[in-house]
């Protein structure tokens, strides 16, 4: 009976649930691998997750060691925890049990010689321009390109010519299933599927991508992929469907597994401190409201790192700061100056306006000369490409330009901090983009034809960007002088996971553009017209400010030129030196996570790892993130969060009908859930999830890592972005809790509405409590199933311990 | 109103055809969307950020911060035919994802504005 391809599609579509989507390189998103199974119960995904893809479910037993050494597990929470499940072995016992019960390592791949030879022909069709002699007739499509070239590959089964493999896709699938009931076809795809899940992962990403140059240009779908691989399967005479087709996925356990309750009790330890701090802090703070007008505000990322530097910055002088994401709400594909056009949103929303960045109309000098620079740069730079890639000149071009790479090399290796510095002399010499553009917050509308999305921003559209800021933030009175919107992103050079270091609200760029172009919105006279018809009154003595804050270094540069400012040079001035102070007492908090070279000189030794190429820790990203706090900042201003916590700005008194909270649980806070997983996961299995150590890893095609020379593409966070060494972990594999300053009823109906998000708390993908202003900020947890309790009742309903 | 254009006679006669309304998430667009085009519909229309009472209890309609998880309603007109080719494809679609179908009679006056071009569909995939 002939397939029909309308059925077949939706069985593929239904099979690729579960491989995560993977991102390219440069926009490396972090994401929860096992996105795919957030349907299902926690432990019950990582169980079938193990089956299918061989990762491991919990974190190693050297790593409970670990936290129970270092007194992160509360030996009393613990006890309760297993004595419930009736385990009564002293701790250190079970920790030794554990550790004799599990496998050494993580998990290393099984050499299939199929999965080599779709290895090969994938990253030879998904190249994006780093081989220099790219596979012929891509642009048929996968499945087309390796059927022509097949009979040519040696390592493969014998095909004497194309002809002898099925013409079309549907053919190579008709020719495989045909001996299998419609009801199998799925098991079989996702055997194929989760075989090789980097790769899988990444072309389901590049499927869906609409304006995708390489997709466009030679297209791949997952039906490529399986038309490909079960047609080589069934020549070589591997297995089609899975052994136990009717048991997968299978079954989870019932029985509660001692890395399971280790988690909770780990997990719980931490949380209730941090609750208890919270509960501590909002009794402090109950009537202090600050009446008095601050002589800056700057609102930063919700990203953890932010935390640090927002409480040294608070210690420096009359400064309010806030959270929010740190794509600042504007929902854009931000072209650079260079013309490179790149997404600068959430990896849930899709752009909806292209900016462009633009000289500004006094800043045509700069920017000329910056043009000229520039092309001498890349003149030099495509001379020197052309030399080493040309087979005659190569020999030649190294014996006569060895000493000058030589020197560069070693000024790199054994001087990256002057390197640091003469970097900086450089920029102020000949001034960057930065300095001398505008991005086009109007409507361009003549420039929009050179793309898919309109070029700037409509009236509207400026106004309901501003509104949304200050809404979600609970912020409508009270504006200092000066407000800066503050963006984030790192800096390092020589690492391909640059991306994972940058905004994850801007799909892995740094937030800088963003945070320009909600600065130039709000100090649009029409803007703040409209917002003050809205409630939001933004005195005119107001000026808002973009910034960007280095995250690898914590020096925070403004956008501006407090020269040109009116009335506001002084406090723009005095905040520049507060910034350097509270960059001072960042550095010095975070070099003590580090294996300081000097540390002694905090600032010199995060300058040096932003310029050190060998350095393959430059900073800890988002390592440790553990909790999501939707508060307003004067509830957390006391305490030290250690930079382990998200924070958003809320205030619940500014939203009666939920609409602004219901906004930051299904955008930021989903967000925040992808970040917490994507580190759960490449921590407990580095292998499997994670992307191995950066030693041994390889750039493929321009789109990914592989280890060693081939191999599945890696998906998540290298070694080093997660640990101190083999042994020790940076990042605390915990899984992300959720605290809302909020009425109970009211995060109770926003969860009524939003299935999918009572669906993460339902499954344990994420905790959430609230706390209750209406019921003296008493805080109340969320149970699987729908049911509140208050915070101390925990210890007696252990019924939600371990699955 | 003054046009000179010269007026055939006009005969209202109704064609019966088949109309199919899909609801699904936002991070299926894409998938029903491939289906359409495939199908041999003429064309199709889309709405967003639907509101509305379902198994899954009440679904808001606009969320700023997130387009995946909004609600996207297409619908189509074309022959029993290529409709229930689109009924194929999603009646698997649905066996995982959230989602709902209706198929109904419909009546148009211009039928060939509803018919798709010849099906070449089974010669690729």
């Amino acid at each position: 009976m002939p397939i029909k391809r309308s059925v077949l599609r939706a069985r593929i579509e239904n099979a690729g649930e579960v491989i995560g989507s993977l991102w390219p390189l440069r926009t490396f998103n972090a994401a929860n691998p096992l996105a795919g199974f957030e349907d299902q119960p926690f432990d019950q995904a990582v169980d079938r997750a193990r089956k299918l893809f061989g990762g491991r479910p919990y974190p190693r037993p050297a790593t409970f060691r670990q936290a129970w050494e270092n007194g992160e597990i509360n030996p009393a929470l613990l006890t309760r925890r297993l004595e419930a499940h009736g385990i009564t072995d002293p701790p250190a016992a079970l920790l030794g049990r554990m550790a004799a019960d599990d496998p050494p390592g993580d998990t290393s791949p099984a050499d299939e010689p199929l999965d080599r030879l779709m290895t090969k022909w994938l990253a030879a069709f998904l190249d994006q321009g780093q081989a220099d002699w790219p596979m012929p007739n891509r642009e048929e499509g996968f499945y087309a390109a390796w059927r022509s070239v097949a009979p040519y590959d040696h390592d493969g089964p014998p095909v004497d010519s194309p002809s002898d493999l099925p013409p079309t896709l549907l053919d190579a699938f008709e020719n495989v299933l045909t001996a299998y009931p419609e009801g199998q076809w799925e098991s079989i795809f996702v055997q194929h599927l989760a075989a090789l899940p980097g790769w899988v992962g990444f072309i389901k990403w590049r499927a869906q991508q609409d304006d995708h140059p390489w997709q466009a240009a030679y297209p791949i779908s997952l039906a490529d992929y399986l038309a490909v691989r079960l047609t080589l399967a069934k020549r070589m005479d591997r297995a089609i469907a899975p052994d136990d087709a009717e048991e997968l996925p299978a079954n989870g356990t019932t029985r509660p597994r001692l890395p399971a309750l280790w988690l909770r009790a780990w997990e719980e330890s931490y949380r209730r401190r941090l609750l208890d701090d919270l509960s501590a802090a909002a009794d402090a703070s109950g009537a202090d409201e600050d009446d008095e007008r601050p002589a800056a505000q700057m609102v930063f990322c919700i990203d953890v790192r932010s935390e640090v530097l927002r409480r040294h910055l608070e210690a420096t002088g009359p400064y309010q700061t806030f959270g929010y994401a740190g794509f600042f709400g504007v929902p854009m594909q931000h072209e650079r100056y260079d013309g490179v056009r790149v997404k600068s949103c959430p990896p849930i929303v899709n752009p909806r306006h292209r900016i462009a960045e633009r000289p500004a109309p006094d800043r045509e000098t700069q920017a000329a000369t910056y043009d000229g620079w520039r092309r001498w740069g890349e003149a030099g730079r495509s001379l020197v490409k052309t030399l080493k890639h040309n087979v005659a000149a190569a020999f030649g071009f190294v014996e006569g330009s060895g000493g000058v790479f030589g020197a560069a090399l070693a000024a790199r290796t054994l001087l990256p901090s002057a390197l640091f510095r003469a970097t900086d002399v450089a920029d102020a010499r000949v001034p960057g983009p930065d300095h001398f553009c505008a991005p086009t917050v109007d409507r361009v509308p003549e420039a929009d034809a050179e793309g898919p999305l309109p070029v700037g921003l409509s009236p509207e559209a400026k106004v309901t960007y501003a509104e949304a800021a200050f809404r979600l933030m609970g912020w409508t009175d009270t504006f200092a002088p000066v407000v800066v919107f503050t963006g984030h992103g790192c800096q390092t050079p020589n690492n391909p996971y640059k991306a994972s270091l940058d905004c994850g609200a801007c799909a892995g760029n740094p937030g800088g553009p963003n945070a320009r172009v909600l600065a130039a919105i709000c100090n649009d006279p029409d803007v703040r017209e409209a917002l003050r018809e809205r409630g939001i009154d933004i005195p005119d003595d107001t000026t808002f400010v973009a910034g960007q804050h280095n995250t690898t270094t914590d020096e925070v540069t403004l956008f501006v030129d407090p020269d040109e400012v009116e009335g506001a040079s002084d406090t723009i001035r005095r905040l520049q030196a507060d910034l350097e102070t509270a960059q001072a007492e960042t550095a010095a908090e975070r070099v003590e996570h580090f294996r300081a070279d000097r540390p002694d000189a905090p600032v010199d030794e995060v300058q040096r790892r932003a310029a050190d190429w060998a350095e393959t820790r430059p900073e800890w990203g988002l390592a440790g993130n553990a909790a999501f706090i939707v508060a307003p900042r004067r509830l957390t201003r006391d305490l030290n969060l250690n930079g382990r916590c998200f924070l958003h700005a809320y205030d619940w008194r500014t939203d009666a009908d939920g609409t602004a909270l219901e906004n930051i649980m299904t955008g930021p806070m989903v967000v925040g859930e992808w970040i917490n997983t994507q580190y759960y996961f490449s921590t407990v299995d580095n292998a499997a999830y994670g992307s191995g150590s950066k030693v041994t890893q390889n750039v493929e095609g321009k789109v990914g890592v592989v280890q060693g020379n081939g191999g599945d593409l890696m998906s998540g966070l290298p070694l080093q972005s997660l640990r101190t060494d083999d042994v020790h972990v940076q990042h605390r594999p915990l899984r992300l809790l959720t605290l809302i300053q909020a009425p109970m009823g009211r995060v109770d109906a926003i969860l009524e509405r939003q299935n999918t998000l009572a669906q993460l708390l339902d499954n344990e993908w994420m905790a959430l409590a609230v706390m209750d202003p209406e019921q003296d900020n008493t805080i109340l947890r969320y149970r699987p199933g729908g049911e509140w309790t208050p915070d101390a009742a925990e210890s007696a309903a252990p019924a939600s311990a371990a699955g | 109103m003054s046009d000179d254009t010269t007026y055939e006679p006009t005969e209202h006669t109704l064609h019966p055809l088949k109309k199919i309304e899909i609801i699904v998430r936002g991070e299926k667009e894409e998938f029903v969307r491939e289906l359409l085009d495939d199908s041999g519909v003429s064309g199709y229309t889309i709405h967003r950020d639907l509101a509305g009472r379902g198994e899954h209890g009440f679904h808001e309609g606009r969320l700023l911060f997130n387009d995946r998880a909004g609600l996207v309603m297409f619908f189509a007109v074309a022959e029993e035919e290529v409709i229930q080719g689109i009924v194929d494809g999603l009646t698997p679609l649905f066996e995982k994802s959230s989602g709902v179908m209706f198929v109904s009679d419909t009546q148009v006056v211009r039928l060939d504005k509803f018919l798709g071009e010849e099906d070449e569909a089974g010669e690729t995939a």
